[in-house]
């Protein structure tokens, strides 16, 4: 059996530490469009906002917004109407408050888009909380209304 | 080294949460194929276990089991294997029939007219696993979620689609919950369960699997901590040991599972994690952090 071992610490210790904001790029819009509609291309419909495809089809580019939370997101319709894939482009999670550990801040510094993107010293692996979906899940019952009452 | 080698990270809403995949594999369209493979089988987990959808197995199960057989899908089976297994090996700290008891709190969908604790035997022993992946209820009150399970067990499926795929490396978080395959450690960040917004401790993943509970907070409202969404058992009221535990082991399934056991049982879930050779940590109810002897996270404090 494992024996526990107890750390008691100032709570202000612990807490000296913030989280860091967590921003990730997934995908572009360019690629998004091509995995919805292998080989389509697009016509603008809505300037940086709605494409309808060559194939048949429409794709969306869209924002849900929480306190908390910005997903940029992409929603391709097919020519039935129906919802064909949802992808998350961006994703940026913050609390509000900026990061205050020094120690914590000096590994960006100097990293530039020319650095390897080092998958595994990244700072965004986190456990420990769950973030609900639902404003996504709503973000894409707000496209397929509008798509409903606009090119329906 | 290979001479070449493509890398993608991709996000899904997916499971309730969102469930990030990131792959490093031979050529881009590798590693496109075995992204896509990974979600999908996320997908088929959330469509056979979801407890909202009224067409998966686990609804299916609650609505006829108790007055015949049902057949499910062999990943069904296994994950209602796995949950009695760990169920008995922890006294019934983990207990998959706290469904009822999710309602009454509103984190589940439906009202209870089940008196699962009022009952003459624990409902878990109501589940039977039959031949040919069949189960029954012996009991018409039994409601089971598979909540505390499911999405480790979406997250080792997830894993495994990326290996058969012939992925070099990978990493799969569903919301917290993630497991890691490849020569190189990630680094994972766990938050304080007590405050969201602050680490807690940080920890090296290879070839393991990580799981994290805590008392539920929604970012999208506010970063305060509110009622956790772990049943205790025996009295079907939130669990009050731990204000939120992790827990590291081989499959996210356990890992997964094994987090309610320490919310539930705190430092008495030491033999059930060293019976599946797991690690962990957890911030108790007075604010202390204990860690097994084996845990191999570094504490933010510490450093």
């Amino acid at each position: 059996m494992s024996d526990w071992l107890k750390w008691t610490a100032p709570v202000a210790a612990v807490m000296s530490i913030a989280a860091p904001a967590h921003a990730i790029q997934y995908m572009s819009v360019e690629e998004a469009q091509k995995t919805a509609f292998p080989g389509a291309s697009f016509a603008e419909v809505q300037a940086g906002r709605v494409w309808k495809a060559s194939s048949g089809g429409y794709f969306y580019y869209d924002h849900v917004v929480g306190k908390h939370l910005l997903i940029d997101y992409t929603v391709a319709i097919g020519a039935d109407g129906r919802v064909r894939r949802v992808d998350i482009l961006n994703y940026r999670e913050s609390y509000g408050g900026e990061v205050h550990d020094p120690s914590w801040l000096a590994q960006f510094v100097g990293k530039s888009n020319s650095n390897e993107v080092r998958v595994n010293s990244d700072i965004r692996n986190i456990s420990g909380a769950t973030l609900s979906s639902t404003h996504l899940a709503e973000g894409v019952k707000k496209v397929l209304s509008y798509h409903a009452s606009h090119f329906r | 080294m290979p001479a070449t080698s493509a890398s993608l990270r991709r996000a899904q809403a997916l499971l309730g949460t969102f469930v990030e995949i990131d792959v490093t594999a031979a050529s881009r369209s590798c590693a496109e194929r075995a992204v896509e493979a990974a979600f999908s089988a996320v997908a088929d987990v959330h469509r056979l276990m979801s407890f909202h959808d009224a067409d998966s197995d686990l609804s299916r199960l609650n609505r006829t089991a108790s007055s015949g057989a049902v057949p499910v899908h062999p990943w069904t089976y296994a994950v209602l294997e796995m949950a009695l297994q760990i169920n008995r090996h922890t006294d019934g700290a983990f207990d998959i029939t706290v469904a009822p008891a999710l309602q009454r709190l509103g984190q589940l969908p439906g009202v209870s007219d089940a008196t699962s604790s009022a009952a003459d035997i624990p409902a878990v022993d109501a589940i039977e696993l039959l031949a040919d992946q069949r189960v029954r209820f012996s009991h018409p009150s039994v409601l089971i979620d598979l909540g505390g399970i499911a999405k480790g067990f979406a997250v080792d499926r997830a894993i495994a689609a990326l290996q058969d795929c012939g992925a070099r490396s990978a990493m799969v978080n569903a919301g917290g919950d993630l497991a890691a395959f490849g020569p190189e450690a990630r680094i994972v960040h766990i938050r304080d369960p007590r405050s969201p917004d602050r680490l807690l401790c940080q920890a090296e993943v290879r070839d393991r699997a990580l799981a994290s509970s805590a008392r539920r907070f929604d970012p999208f409202r506010s970063a305060e901590t509110t009622e956790t969404a772990v049943i205790e058992p025996t009295t079907q009221m939130p669990a009050r040991a731990a204000h939120g535990a992790t827990v590291c082991a081989d499959k996210c399934m356990v890992a997964d599972a094994l987090t309610k056991v320490v919310m539930v049982a705190g430092k008495r879930a030491a033999a059930a994690l060293a019976r599946y050779q797991a690690s962990a940590i957890f911030v108790s109810s007075d604010g202390d952090i204990h860690t097994t002897s084996d845990w191999q996270g570094v504490l933010q404090h510490a450093a």
